[in-house]
C-alpha cells in the first residue's frame, strides 16, 4: 500500500530532474526575492540597536531566512498542473485507475517539498556566510512545539487551498490560470506574509487577516517560532487554522463531486 | 495586429479582466507595504514616504510601459521554433519592430494612465525645479531606451539559442529589484544593480534627478550608457540575423 | 458471472453552451448563454459475454466513445442500466478499476519526459501488481510488439508508432478482464495496423479477455471481430455477426465480367443495373436472388472471357446502414 505512494514520490523527484535548467531557475529566483526584502529590512535595522513594529535585527532577519525556508515547505508545489490536466481531459487517465487523486498530488506535493527543502537550506547556508546576519533561535519548548503544528497544519492548508483553486477548471478550463495567478501568485504571497511581515499593517487589518486562512500558512508559524505569539493567542491561531483545514476539505469534496460530473472526459 | 489581439483577449475576457485585478492588487499591496513600513520607520535608506514611494511609482511607470509595448516578446521563441519568424523575416514590415512590439496589450493601456497621473501628483508634491522635471524626463526616456535594448539583446540571444523564457525571467527578477531605491543594498550588489544590470540607472536616477540628488556628471554618464546600449543591442540583433537557422521544417 | 458487459436501455444527454462569433456573439453569450441539449445514446441495449471480441461502428457523433466512456466509469448515465463484471462503472470502486482499461488515441499516459518504464513502474505500484507478475506480463507484451529495447527512451524521443505500442502495453500491464479500444489502428500505417489487429486478436485468445472496440477502419471489422454492432445517432442499428449483415443488408451480389469484345450497353442492361462500364470490364450489380440465373444469362448470350461473383464491399453496406436505408425498411 505504501508502495504505491513510495513510486508517486519517487517518478515525481525523476521528473523534476528532468526539467533540472527550470528547477535551477526557480531556486535562483527564489533567493532574489529574498535579496530584495533582506536588503530592505537590513537599512530599515542599520542602527542595530533599534525596535520597530516589534521585531529587533535579529528577529527581522531571522523572518526573512525563515519565509525561505516555509516557503520551500509550505508553498512548493506540483498540484498547479492539476487545472492544465483538468483542462486538457487528461483527468480520464487518474479516473480509471486505482488511485485516489488527492492522495496522488498530496505525494507529489511532498515530493516537491522535500526538494526544494533541500536546496533552500544549502541557500540558507550559504547566504549566512555571506551575509553574516544576527538569527534568532528559539528555544521554548511550547514554542518549537507550537511552530511544528502549525507548520504542519499550514501544509494542508496550502494543499486545500491550491487544489480548490484548480478544480475552477471544471467550469472554466480556459480561464483557471487567472484564478491561480490572482489567488496563489497574489493574494497567498502577500497575505501570507511572504513579502512583508502581517504586523506592520493597523491591528484592526491584521485582525481581520486572522480570519482568513492565509496568514497561517507562513506568518503564523513564523511568528510563534519568534515567540512573538505566546499562550492562549498561539493556541487559539491553531485553532482557526484547524478550523480552515477542516471547512476546506469539506468544500473541496464537495466541489470535487460536482466537478466530476461535469467533467465531459474532452477531446474525442 | 492588436486588434486582432484584442478580439482573441475578449474570448478569454473573463481571464484577462481577472489578471488585470490580480495585478493591481499586487500594486495596492506594495503601496500599502510602503505607506505602512514607512509610519512606523519615517524613512528607508534616508527617504521619506513621499520619495519612496515616488521611487516606487517610477519603477511601475518603466516596467508597465516596457511590458505593455514589448509584449510580444514573451511570445518569441513559439514564433521561431514554429517557424512563423520565416513569415515574419519576409514581410515588408521591419521584423525587429514586429517581434518587439506587435502584440500590445490593450488591457495594460488602461493602467498606464491613472499610473502617469499618480506621478504627476507625487513628483509635484516634492517640489522640483523645472530642469529637474525636465532631468527626470530626459532619464525616465534614457531608462525606457535601456529596456529597450535589453529586450532587443533578449530576442537577439533567442534567434541564437532559442533560449528565451529563462532570460526574461531573470531581468524581470533583477529589474523588480528596482522597486525599491538600489541605495538600500549593499555594496558590491548596489554597483551590479546600478552599472552592470543598470535597474538603477533606469528606475532609481530618473528620481533621483527629479529630487536634485544626481550630480550633472552620473547625469551625462546615464545618457550616454542608455544610447550606447541602444547601439550596441541593436548591432548585437543584426548579427544574430546572420546567425538564424530558420526552424521550419 | 455469465455476460461480462451489460447494457440495458442506456441513455446520455450533454448540455452544451452555444458560442456565436464576433465581439456582440462574445458578450452575448456571458449574458445569456444560449444551452442545447445533444442527445448522444438514445437507449442502447446490448451485452457481451466474457471472451467476446466486439467491433462497434458508426460515423462521427454516433455515441461510440461515449458508450466506451460509460462503461469505463468516465461518464454518467442520463438513464438506463450499466454494469460491467458486476459493477456500476460510475461508483470506481478500486477492484472495478483493476480489472478494466480505455485506450484511447489521443489520451496519453505515458510521462512525456520519461522513460516508459517508469510509467511501467508506477502503474505496477498503483495496480498492485506482484513484482513477478509485472516481469511475466512485461515479457509477454513487449515482444510480440518488439519494443523490449525502447522501455528505456525517454517517451518524447519515440516516433508515434512506437509510443502508441507503449501506451498500449502501459494500459494492459495488469491485465484487465475488460479491455476498451477507441480507434485502435488510427494513425497508423497499413503495416502497422495489420501488426495491431493481429496483437488484439492474439491477446484476445490467449487471455479470453472481453473486448469491445471502436473504429471506422472496415478492415479491422473484417479481419478481427466477428460479432458488429452498428451505431448511428445515439441508435443501434445492428447488433450481431458480420455475416448477417452482410446478407441482410445486401440485397445484391456484384457480378464482374470480362468481355472479350464491345457490345450494347443497352443489351448488357436487360441483364441487371450496370454499375461501372470500362472495357474490358463491366461490373453489374444482381438482386441476390437471381444472381445465379443472371450469371447463366451473360455467358450464354454475351461474348464472356472471366466472370466472378461477389459480395457488395463492407464499406458500402455499411454506408446504407448509416444512411438509414434500413432503418426505413423496418424489420
Amino acid at each position: 500500500m505504501l508502495e504505491k505512494y513510495l513510486q508517486i514520490f519517487k517518478i515525481s523527484l525523476v521528473q523534476e530532474f528532468a526539467y533540472r535548467l527550470n528547477f535551477i531557475m526557480w531556486r535562483v529566483r527564489n533567493v532574489m526575492q529574498i535579496f530584495l526584502v533582506f536588503f530592505l529590512w537590513n537599512s530599515v535595522f542599520s542602527d542595530p540597536t533599534r525596535m520597530v513594529f516589534g521585531y529587533d535585527r535579529g528577529k527581522i532577519l531571522t523572518y526573512v531566512f525563515g519565509i525561505l525556508i516555509l516557503k520551500a515547505i509550505v508553498l512548493s508545489a506540483r498540484a498547479v498542473d492539476v487545472a492544465g490536466e483538468i483542462s486538457r481531459g487528461d483527468l480520464s487517465n487518474f479516473l480509471l485507475k486505482p488511485i485516489n487523486y488527492f492522495k496522488f498530488w498530496f505525494t507529489r506535493d511532498i515530493s516537491s517539498k522535500a526538494l526544494n527543502l533541500g536546496f533552500a537550506i544549502v541557500e540558507v547556508l550559504i547566504l549566512f556566510i555571506l551575509l553574516k546576519p544576527p538569527l534568532f533561535i528559539q528555544t521554548e519548548i511550547i514554542s518549537l512545539f507550537g511552530f511544528l503544528v502549525s507548520l504542519v497544519l499550514a501544509v494542508f492548508l496550502f494543499f486545500l487551498l491550491l487544489f480548490l483553486i484548480n478544480l475552477v477548471a471544471f467550469w472554466m478550463p480556459e480561464n483557471s490560470w487567472a484564478a491561480q495567478f490572482l489567488f496563489i501568485a497574489i493574494l497567498t504571497e502577500f497575505l501570507s506574509g511572504g513579502v512583508f511581515p502581517l504586523d506592520i499593517l493597523p491591528i484592526t487589518v491584521q485582525r481581520f487577516l486572522y480570519l482568513l486562512p492565509f496568514p497561517y500558512l507562513m506568518f503564523f508559524p513564523l511568528q510563534v517560532y519568534l515567540g512573538k505569539i505566546v499562550g492562549s493567542q498561539m493556541f487559539g491561531g491553531i485553532l482557526i487554522s484547524l478550523f480552515w483545514v477542516l471547512v476546506l476539505a469539506i468544500g473541496l469534496n464537495i466541489v470535487w463531486n460536482k466537478g466530476i460530473k461535469r467533467f465531459e472526459a474532452v477531446g474525442r | 495586429m492588436s486588434k486582432n489581439a484584442f478580439l482573441s483577449m475578449l474570448m478569454n475576457r473573463l481571464g484577462a479582466l481577472v489578471f488585470l485585478f490580480g495585478k493591481i492588487l499586487r500594486f495596492g499591496f506594495f503601496i500599502a507595504f510602503i505607506v505602512f513600513l514607512l509610519k512606523g520607520t519615517n524613512t528607508l535608506a534616508g527617504y521619506n514616504l513621499n520619495q519612496t514611494l515616488f521611487f516606487f511609482l517610477t519603477f511601475n511607470l518603466v516596467d508597465i510601459v516596457t511590458q505593455f509595448l514589448y509584449r510580444e516578446v514573451y511570445r518569441f521563441r513559439p514564433l521561431v521554433v514554429s517557424g512563423g519568424f520565416d513569415l515574419v523575416l519576409t514581410k515588408p514590415i521591419n521584423a525587429l519592430f514586429r517581434s518587439l512590439m506587435g502584440g500590445a496589450d490593450i488591457l495594460d493601456l488602461i493602467t498606464i494612465p491613472p499610473l502617469i497621473v499618480a506621478v504627476y501628483f507625487l513628483g509635484m508634491s516634492l517640489n522640483p525645479t523645472l530642469v529637474q522635471i525636465f532631468l527626470y524626463l530626459l532619464l525616465l526616456i534614457n531608462g525606457l531606451l535601456i529596456a529597450t535594448a535589453f529586450h532587443i539583446a533578449i530576442l537577439s540571444l533567442g534567434i541564437i539559442t532559442l533560449e528565451i523564457d529563462h532570460t526574461i525571467m531573470i531581468y524581470r527578477d533583477l529589474t523588480n529589484l528596482g522597486r525599491f531605491p538600489v541605495d538600500i543594498y549593499k555594496q558590491p550588489l548596489r554597483g551590479i544593480l546600478t552599472y552592470l544590470i543598470p535597474v538603477g540607472l533606469m528606475v532609481t536616477f530618473p528620481a533621483k534627478a527629479l529630487m536634485g540628488l544626481l550630480n550633472p556628471r552620473v547625469t551625462l554618464l546615464s545618457l550616454a550608457f542608455g544610447t550606447i546600449c541602444l547601439f550596441v543591442s541593436l548591432k548585437f540583433w543584426n548579427y544574430a540575423l546572420t546567425k538564424y537557422s530558420s526552424a521550419s521544417s | 458471472m455469465d455476460r461480462a458487459i451489460i447494457v440495458d436501455h442506456l441513455v446520455k444527454n450533454f448540455e452544451v453552451t452555444e458560442k456565436e462569433s464576433g465581439i456582440s456573439g462574445a458578450i452575448s453569450s456571458i449574458i445569456s448563454p444560449k444551452k442545447k441539449i445533444i442527445r448522444a445514446l438514445r437507449g442502447i441495449s446490448f451485452t457481451i459475454q466474457p471472451g467476446e471480441l466486439v467491433g462497434f461502428i458508426g460515423p462521427n457523433g454516433a455515441g461510440k466513445t461515449t458508450t466506451l466512456k460509460i462503461l469505463s466509469g468516465l461518464l454518467y448515465p442520463t438513464a438506463g442500466f450499466v454494469q460491467v463484471l458486476s459493477f456500476d462503472p460510475w461508483d470506481r470502486k478500486p477492484e472495478f478499476l483493476k480489472q478494466i482499461s480505455l485506450v484511447m488515441g489521443q489520451k496519453n499516459q505515458l510521462w512525456w519526459d520519461l522513460p516508459a518504464i517508469e510509467t511501467l513502474e508506477l502503474n505496477r505500484a498503483i495496480y498492485e501488481i506482484p513484482e513477478k507478475e509485472f516481469e511475466q506480463n512485461l515479457k509477454e507484451l513487449t515482444s510480440p510488439l518488439g519494443v523490449e529495447n525502447l522501455l528505456k527512451v525517454q517517451v518524447r524521443k519515440l516516433s508515434l508508432g512506437q509510443r502508441m505500442k507503449l501506451e498500449l502495453i502501459a494500459a494492459l500491464i495488469h491485465k484487465p478482464k475488460v479491455l476498451f479500444l477507441d480507434e485502435p489502428t488510427i494513425g497508423l500505417d497499413l503495416i502497422a495496423q495489420q501488426k495491431m489487429r493481429d496483437f488484439i486478436y492474439e491477446y484476445n485468445r490467449r487471455y479470453q479477455t472481453s473486448i469491445l472496440l471502436t473504429s471506422h477502419n472496415m478492415d479491422d471489422l473484417v479481419d478481427l471481430v466477428r460479432r458488429v454492432i452498428v451505431i448511428d445517432e445515439g441508435r443501434i442499428l445492428f447488433d450481431g455477426a458480420l455475416e448477417e449483415l452482410v446478407s441482410r443488408f445486401a440485397k445484391e451480389k456484384i457480378i464482374k465480367a470480362s468481355l472479350t469484345k464491345e457490345d450494347d450497353i443497352q443489351r448488357i442492361e436487360t441483364i441487371g443495373k450496370v454499375k461501372k462500364i470500362a472495357f474490358p470490364e463491366v461490373v453489374l450489380s444482381i438482386p441476390r436472388e437471381v444472381v445465379a440465373v443472371a450469371a447463366a444469362e451473360l455467358l450464354q448470350n454475351f461474348p464472356i472471357a472471366d466472370l466472378t461473383i461477389e459480395e457488395v464491399p463492407i464499406e458500402d453496406i455499411i454506408r446504407k446502414v448509416f444512411r438509414g436505408e434500413m432503418a426505413r425498411k423496418k424489420h
